[in-house]
């Protein structure tokens, strides 16, 4: 082995070491923030090696990393002496920052406890600004059969690829064994103090290294009773592992840069896909930003409510046409006691799930509700589902009722004795909220008045539901009336007989008196 | 001592908004911060602004970004986070409170790095906005305002590319200048109510698609001599005045579209409103 001393071979561990040279300098800012408000002057530095310093006049109290230290009064001598340096130090970066901030020193002026408290400011500064005192770097070199000559060909050829190699060399300790262009071999009763770094060539571990391990362009045999305290890095080199101990990670540095290398790449390709679909997302949301598909969004809205109209509609005709007595009884319930059929609607609706799940348990544990059973999974719902409709339907032909009482002009086409235009009316009636939202909806600044209406919508929709699936249940679907229902044959007949039981009374009466019956 | 005029200004605005009793009606607080450019690996950055007065620029020595702030301190905190290549800068509101401002809502000023290559992202309101991206690498551009006067330049050349730079206006008076020095290849402007002007001049290194979609208001679209551009509209109750434009079938093209060394497509869509096309020199 022989030591480096001429200028020719100080250049292998500059170009190698670099990392290491840079950690030597000035203690660099990264960051700097000046804050300045009535109550507060405060300085916060943040430094390349992550550490922090704050310093600050607040609300009365000088503090020095958040910490109180004393106390100030607002405008006094110290606190205009601290705002001037701020004052400096906001226009400067980094160097001619650390420069101004490191020599400036209390002003004579001061005097008593804001001199104190100044000079404790000063004392924080130059603490952290200083350059972290340093080891004094030991690297020994060691070279091939050619010597200095052969050490400085392989330098010069691994020039390329030191770039990709830095990532090896990163926070080395300050003393560094580094062999270059040969194999290298620790005894068993050996001890190497500090990092062993071997470039081009072979390294045979069976002693102890007192911290890393990085190889470069060869292969690392850890013998069995060797030892490796610190971390083994590897580049464009083989491990064989032979019982020996590493007590830090392994760290394949080529191969980990390739991994970062396709990390990015998916990453990128993540994150533009991400934004694409965000982008798409809020163009199809972003209403005020398009008014064209705003205006065309609008009328698919009505469209579509006037399609459930017209489906629900054609529903309506098959229960006239199959069941009018059913809806007639439903309806009835619905219009004398809708409280009362809102009420049972409520609590049918809480107790479809568990009567859903029960009634399926039940009938499972018969052998002959087995089948039932299965039947009842889908029927069940289909039931719910059609109770619902049916009461939706009883309750829209009410409105659509009320609506043709109600004398507006535009419900004139409805008439009481045509139970499909009392059908459509009411469905139109309750679906009129969604049409206003949606027309609403086309026009800009409208979004609160818009979503008011929906709300009214949801609100109606639901109430209709629950009232007539109250009534549903009321009413056994129709099957046990709640009320009777008017029958216009015997409301005919009891007026025949009324009317037949008046004129027998006034033929009995005597000529000239008249009957006021 | 600050080494440059407006060194010194901040220094003196630094030093008189402390002292007591100036400024006392309104808690002003006016901070600086900046941050060197470490590397140059590319940063997300996120610019927010609520109200007030916002200045962007580039800047050179070696810094990621450099940032002044006069805002009212009971109703807003500077925002300046740096984190895994991404940073978030502007204020934010404290709490619940809100205030209205009249006429002096605080002000930003923010420079960027020249040599750092960004993806920029600027969401700001009521703010009265100019922008100035020239000489910035951008690798993305993102613009979201609600009610504002804005106005955004790149009046030097992108030293990077843009795949899709994204404006979108609410309500506002909205200009850009030098669009062809974007280098984008895809430049979106979602427009809401106002008047905007999109200036297509600069230095042209790519074709691009722009694609346009304006509410209510009037649209002004000046070319530079010598780009090829074709317009396309989709448009409702909007009259256009296609100056040096001639129609085929279903679009407008330049005279010299066909021999135009960078070509501009414009997809247009309107509503209530004028779009003029001008030619300037």
């Amino acid at each position: 082995m022989l030591r480096s001393r001429s200028a020719l071979l100080g250049l292998a561990p500059a170009l190698l070491l670099l990392p290491l040279a840079g950690k030597a300098q000035e203690r660099e800012v990264v960051s700097k923030e000046v804050s300045v408000g009535r109550s507060e002057a405060a300085l916060r530095l943040e430094f390349s090696d992550g550490g922090t310093l704050a310093l600050a006049l607040r609300d009365g109290a000088v503090m020095v990393d958040d910490e109180p230290v004393g106390s100030y009064d607002p405008g006094d001598a110290l606190d205009r002496t601290w705002r001037l340096l701020l004052a400096e130090a906001v226009a400067l970066e980094n160097g001619p920052l650390t420069e101004a901030l490191r020599d400036w020193s209390p002003p004579s002026a001061l005097e008593g406890e804001d001199l104190t408290l100044a000079r404790k400011l000063d004392e924080a500064l130059e603490s952290v600004l200083a350059a972290p005192a340093e080891p004094e770097p030991v690297v020994s070199l060691s070279g091939g059969a050619e010597g200095e000559a052969g050490v400085v060909r392989v330098l010069l050829n691994q020039l390329p690829r030191l770039a990709a190699f830095g990532d090896a060399f990163e926070e080395l300790g300050p003393d560094i064994v580094l062999h270059v262009d040969e194999d290298v071999e620790v005894a068993g009763e050996e001890t190497v103090s500090g990092s062993l770094v071997v470039i081009q060539g072979d390294a045979r571990i069976a002693g102890t290294v007192e911290g890393d391990v990085v190889v470069v362009d060869g292969t690392l045999d850890l013998l069995e009773g060797g030892s490796v305290s610190g971390d083994v890095r590897l580049a464009d080199a083989e491990l064989g592992l032979d019982e020996g101990a590493i007590g830090g990670d392994v760290v394949d540095v080529v191969r980990r840069e390739l991994e970062q290398v396709v990390r990015d790449r998916l990453r990128e390709e993540l994150r533009t896909q991400i934004r694409n679909e965000v982008r798409a997302s809020s163009r199809s949301t972003s209403g005020l930003f398009n008014p064209l598909r705003r205006i065309a969004s609008g009328i698919g809205g009505v469209i579509q409510d006037l399609i459930a109209v017209v489906i629900l509609g054609l529903i309506g005709l098959g229960v006239v046409s199959f069941a009018p007595r059913n809806l007639d009884v439903v309806a009835e319930t619905a219009r004398r006691s809708p409280g009362r059929a809102a009420m049972v609607g409520l609590a049918g609706a809480f107790l479809l799930v568990p009567v859903y799940v029960l009634g399926f348990i039940a009938l499972l544990v018969t052998i002959v509700g087995i089948p039932v059973a299965v039947a009842w999974l889908p029927v069940f719902p289909l039931a719910a589902l059609a109770a619902g409709l049916l009461g939706y339907l009883a309750v829209a032909r009410n409105v659509g009722e009320w609506l043709a009482d109600s004398g507006y002009r535009y419900t004139d086409w409805i008439r009481k004795s045509n139970t499909m235009t009392t059908l459509t009316g009411g469905l139109l009636g309750l679906m009129a909220f969604f049409i206003a939202a949606h027309v609403l909806g086309m026009v800009p600044f409208f979004g609160f008045f818009r979503g008011l209406l929906e709300f009214a919508g949801v609100t109606a929709a639901i109430v209709a539901v629950l009232i007539g699936f109250g009534a549903v249940l009321l009413t056994r679907a129709g099957r046990h009336p709640e009320y009777r229902a008017p029958d216009f044959d015997e409301a005919w007949a009891h007026a025949v007989d009324a009317e037949r039981e008046a004129k027998s009374e006034a033929g009995a009466q005597p000529p000239g008196e008249t009957s006021d019956a | 001592m600050p080494r440059t005029v407006a060194g010194r200004l901040a220094a003196a605005v630094l030093v008189l908004a402390g002292l007591p009793g100036v400024g006392a009606a309104q808690s002003w607080r006016t901070v600086t911060m900046s941050r060197q450019a470490t590397d140059a690996d590319e940063v997300r950055v996120q610019v927010t602004y609520g109200a007030g007065t916002l200045k962007v620029h580039s800047t050179e020595g070696g810094l990621l970004y450099r940032m002044n702030l006069r805002y009212d301190e009971e109703a807003f905190e500077p925002l300046a986070e740096f984190r895994g290549r991404r940073l978030r800068l502007g204020v934010e509101g404290v709490g619940r409170s809100r205030r209205f401002c009249k006429d002096d809502c605080g002000e930003m000023d923010l420079r960027l790095g020249q040599g750092v290559p960004m993806d920029l992202d600027l969401e700001f309101g009521a703010v009265r906005a100019d922008l100035d991206l020239g000489g910035l690498h951008l690798t993305g551009l993102e613009l979201s305002t609600g009610a504002s006067e804005s106005t955004v330049d790149i009046s030097k050349p992108n030293a990077g590319s843009v795949e899709n730079a994204s404006f979108q206006v609410g309500a506002a008076d909205f200009t850009a200048r030098h669009l062809g020095n974007l280098n984008a290849r895809r430049i979106e402007m979602d427009a809401g109510i106002g008047d905007v002007d999109l200036w297509f001049n600069g230095s042209w290194r790519r074709d691009a698609d722009v694609d346009v979609k304006m509410g209510l208001g009037s649209l002004d679209l000046h070319f530079p001599e010598g780009l090829g551009v074709r317009l396309s509209k989709d448009s409702f109750l909007v009259s256009l005045d296609p100056e040096g434009l001639v129609k085929r079938g279903d679009a407008y093209y330049s005279l010299d579209w066909d021999r135009a060394e960078r070509r501009v497509t414009v997809d247009l869509e309107a509503a209530f409103g004028s779009v003029a096309v001008h030619w300037v020199r």
